[in-house]
This record gives C-alpha cells, sequence and structure tokens, in this order.
C-alpha cells in the first residue's frame, strides 16, 4: 500500500530530516508510528499525504507518486493532523459540500459515528470543544472509506472515555482493505490498538516489527535486581526493582510495555533489533 | 470506472460548490457592504446633480478593478492557511480544477455580478429620485465600454491570481508591489534597447527622436508591428502565462 524508498528530506538544504529512508506498509494493519520530539513522525506523515515533497526518493501511495496528488490518489487517504481549524459552518453543510468528493463515502458510518461521538448534525463546527472537533474529523474520515489513514497525535484532546470511544470505534470501522498510520508519543493511549510498531529516529526507521515477532522475540519483566550473569537488553527503574527486556528464549509469554520497548530501542537499537535475529 | 485525474466537470462544479457556499456569508456581507456604499453615492449624486448620475460608472468599474483584484488575491486564502491547507490539498480534486475554480470565479463569476449590482444600482436609484425628486437619471451600464474594462478586468486580475497562489500572506500587497518593480524594470530595459537603437540616428546632441530620422523599416516596426504585437500580447497571451504560473505555484504548494 505505501512505499518509500531512498526518502531524504530536509526543512532546510543544510540540516536533512531523513536520509535514504525506506519504509512498506501493508494494508489491513494499524501501525503505530513512535518516535521522539522532532524525530519527523508528522513530517514522514505529510510526504506520504503528498503535503510535503522529498528531495531524494519517492513516496507511492497504491502505486501513485504522493507529490502528484491526484485525484484517485486523494480519495484514497484521509489525512488527519494534530492541529487544524474548520470553517465556521453548520456540520450538515460541512458534510453535504464534502462528502460528495469521495464516490465510496458512507453516510450510514458517519451516521453512526456520529452518534458514537454525540455530535449533533446541526452544531456548528467552530462551535465546537477541541475534542470534539477532533472527534468529527475522525467521523468524517473514516467514513470516506479511504484506504490509507494517516492520524498525527489522534488522541491529544481527547478526554478518558473518548481515548477509550477512539479505540474502539478505529478497531470496529476498518476493513482489511484499509490502513492506518497513527503517530504518538502517547503510547499508552493506543498500545492495545497498533500493531505494528514503527520507531523512526536520526532520520531512520530504526524498529519495525509486529506485535507477535516482539512477543516471540522480547520478554518484558520486573526483577527485583539486575543480576551479573543475566545481563537485560534494556532497563529502567521501577518501584521496587527494575522493568527489563530481555531477549525471549524460553517463549514466555509476557505482557509488551511499549514505553519500556520504546525507551530501549531508542537507547539500545541493535541490542533490541539483534533479538530477533538470534 | 476509470477517474480522469486531469479534469472532471463534476468535481469542479463540486470544487466551486463547495468554494461558494463555504464563505458565502461574509462574501454576502462584503459584496452588500460595497454596493450600499456606491447605492449611497449614487444617490447622492443624483440629489446632488442628477445629470452627472451617468459619469458614475467609472466610479463603479475602479470599485470593481479594486475589489476584484483584493477579491482574487485572496481566493487561496484556505491553502495559505496553516491549518486549513492541508484540507484543501488533501481534497480530491486536480490543480488544473483548482486553478479553473479559482479563475471561474474571480474572472468569470465575480465581474459578471459586479456587473449586474451596477445595473440594479442604478436602477434602485432610478426609482428612489423618481419617487423623491420626480426625476429620471436612467442610464444603461451595459455599453461597450463596461464589456471592455471587463475584458481588462478579466486579463489582468491573472496577475492577482498568480500572486494569490504564490505568495502567503499580503498577497494583494506583495502583487501590487511585484508589478510595480517589474514595470519599473522592463521601462528601464526598454528605454535602453531604444536608446542603443535609435541613438545611432539621431544626428543632434543628446538624445531626441523625430520621425523624419527613421528609416522606413523602423517607422513600421514602432508604429505598427510593436503596438500590434503588444495587442496580441496583452489580449491572447498575457492571462494564459500567468495561469500557467498559478497552475506550477498550486502544483508546487507544499504544507
Amino acid at each position: 500500500m505505501v512505499n518509500i524508498e531512498n526518502l531524504s528530506f530536509g526543512y532546510t538544504r543544510k540540516q536533512s530530516l531523513f536520509n535514504q529512508l525506506m519504509l512498506a506498509l501493508e494494508p489491513g494493519h494499524i501501525y503505530g508510528l513512535l518516535g521522539r520530539n522532532g524525530a519527523g513522525k508528522t513530517t514522514l506523515l505529510k510526504v506520504i499525504a503528498g503535503l510535503v515533497f522529498p528531495r531524494e526518493g519517492v513516496s507511492k501511495v497504491a502505486g501513485f507518486e504522493s507529490r502528484n496528488r491526484v485525484p484517485e490518489y486523494l480519495e484514497d487517504i484521509c489525512f488527519i493532523p494534530e492541529e487544524y481549524h474548520l470553517p465556521s459552518i453548520r456540520i450538515s453543510r460541512y458534510v453535504s459540500l464534502n462528502a460528495p468528493f469521495y464516490k465510496r463515502f458512507d453516510h450510514e458510518k458517519l451516521s453512526w459515528l456520529m452518534k458514537e461521538f454525540q455530535l449533533n448534525p446541526e452544531h456548528k463546527l467552530h462551535q465546537l470543544s477541541f475534542g470534539q472537533k477532533k472527534k468529527f474529523l475522525l467521523a468524517f474520515g473514516l467514513s470516506t472509506s479511504a484506504r490509507l489513514m494517516l492520524m498525527d497525535e489522534p488522541t491529544n484532546g481527547l478526554d478518558i472515555p473518548s481515548k477509550s470511544q477512539f479505540r474502539r470505534v478505529i478497531a470496529a470501522s476498518l476493513t482489511e482493505e484499509q490502513s492506518v498510520v497513527i503517530s504518538t508519543h502517547q503510547v499508552r493511549d493506543l498500545e492495545t490498538l497498533i500493531d505494528p510498531i514503527i520507531i523512526i529516529d536520526e532520520g531512520k526507521i530504526i524498529f519495525q516489527k509486529s506485535l507477535a515477532e516482539i512477543s516471540n522475540s522480547l520478554a518484558f519483566e520486573t526483577v527485583e535486581e539486575i543480576k551479573e550473569n543475566v545481563q537485560p537488553i534494556y532497563f529502567e527503574e521501577a518501584l521496587g526493582g527494575y522493568t527489563t527486556i530481555m531477549p525471549n528464549t524460553k517463549g514466555k509469554d509476557t505482557k509488551m510495555d511499549l514505553e519500556l520497548l520504546f525507551n530501549g530501542v531508542i537507547a539500545n537499537t541493535k541490542g533490541i533489533n539483534q533479538a530477533f535475529k538470534s | 470506472m476509470k477517474t480522469n485525474n486531469i479534469f472532471s466537470f463534476r468535481r469542479l462544479y463540486l470544487l466551486l460548490r463547495r468554494q461558494i457556499l463555504s464563505n458565502a456569508m461574509s462574501l454576502l456581507i462584503a459584496f452588500g457592504a460595497v454596493a450600499g456604499a456606491m447605492l449611497v453615492v449614487t444617490l447622492l449624486s443624483g440629489f446632488l446633480q442628477p445629470q452627472e448620475v451617468s459619469n458614475l460608472t467609472g466610479l463603479y468599474l475602479t470599485v470593481m478593478f479594486i475589489g476584484g483584484f483584493v477579491f482574487t488575491s485572496n481566493i487561496y486564502a484556505e491553502l495559505h492557511h496553516p491549518q486549513r491547507s492541508y484540507q484543501y490539498l488533501t481534497l480530491p480534486v486536480s490543480n488544473t480544477e483548482r486553478l479553473a475554480g479559482a479563475w471561474a470565479i474571480s474572472a468569470v463569476l465575480f465581474p459578471l455580478v459586479s456587473v449586474l449590482a451596477m445595473a440594479l444600482i442604478v436602477l434602485i436609484a432610478n426609482l428612489v429620485l423618481n419617487i423623491i425628486m420626480n426625476v429620471s437619471p436612467f442610464y444603461s451600464v451595459f455599453t461597450g465600454g463596461t464589456w471592455t474594462a471587463v475584458k481588462i478586468y478579466v486579463v489582468t486580475q491573472s496577475m492577482f491570481l498568480a500572486g494569490a497562489a504564490y505568495f502567503s500572506k499580503n498577497n494583494f500587497l506583495k502583487t501590487v508591489l511585484t508589478l510595480f518593480v517589474a514595470s519599473m524594470i522592463l521601462q528601464f530595459v526598454f528605454a535602453i534597447a531604444a536608446w542603443l537603437i535609435l541613438s545611432p540616428l539621431d544626428p543632434g546632441p543628446g538624445f531626441s527622436m523625430q520621425m523624419q530620422h527613421m528609416t522606413p523599416q523602423l517607422e513600421q516596426l514602432i508604429l505598427t508591428y510593436i503596438p500590434n504585437t503588444a495587442k496580441v500580447v496583452f489580449w491572447y497571451l498575457w492571462a494564459p502565462f500567468f495561469l500557467v504560473i498559478t497552475w506550477f505555484s498550486l502544483k508546487e504548494r507544499q504544507v
């Protein structure tokens, strides 16, 4: 579905954000795109959406080059940014003006999502709260039936019940043909939703594994002390001991800690990736 | 069914509908305010000098030109708004449709509505003056002069359309400044070229060209070929050139 080859990009000529970045995304997954602040998560989504152009290399979605922004390609992507501005019109009018651009727009799904999110079509968009606006954009985006949804920090601004509502709605409304890429730093909000995990750092994809691969190769354990003969790949101090990432040599079934994994990948990329080879 | 990725009348219609209806209220308020001011000026002029009312066409057209250029300069406001541009650029329409939609609104619909508004202002002013003062300074705004002005507007507004797509902020002022600087440079280049070509023909001191010093070929060039070429360039090439620039600006636009 998404193929990025040898992507180089920088906002200035001297500084490069991405250098020869490679990425391939398959349909039917909800990808979690993680990275430190300024790692280029949002920029990568914008490259895929054709909103910024690579300096070198190419980004293709379903065979279409992103930067060409042809209508057939645009019908198949939906980009939900972290910050947005909606016009001062009613929800119903926004839908009547924008939905006809999408041939596969599902009005029934929109009605269902609007009910789920408790949104009234007669409400004016500019009078909604930030979270309500985000819910509306999500509802509209999901209803376009776009095959690729790009979401930048989608849970920012959502209250606690809305976050679980968001996870439920995303999981329930996607088909096998669709893919979602969620860029987030709030890993706890989405760790039950995203699979595979992609971690980006210093202009490169340093980690891209499915949850199954992770739980097969890594064990997440809490120990009271770090023994000299059993060195973890990564560990953090925690209440009453240490949380660790170990090579899962014994086939243990442990609960993945996404935040720990992220920190581990950033701190010891080589060590973590090595565990998948052995 | 295969999607036409270059141009579709259906998508153009949807884009026009979206553009007009999304901004309907602010467009109506702006247009109403200007038309109201013009009506007041017409009525005042009618009360004071009823025989001079027909001279107001020039004022109407000046307002149409300035208003049209400002309106055109803001036609791509959504494209330059940091939090709205993503929506406009990911809307499933082609760059040709984005260009055609903006051109149709600013170069066709705007002057059409403006001329109709002029006619309406004259009609209302005529009715009011007829009731109050029993005078009817009625005249038609649909004259040859008006249509020539509209044609000139259609050609010249293309420069402001290019400025609307190219510049991110203060589009109108930046376009005016660019045109001023460009015209200064062109005048300078033409003056130098004229001096280089014509000064050898001038036998006297300084540089004051007299017709009798010109060769027949040069006279024909200056009096016939250059004006005719300038007319062709202005009426047939000027607007397409700036529309192409606009198209490329849209194509290369990033957020």
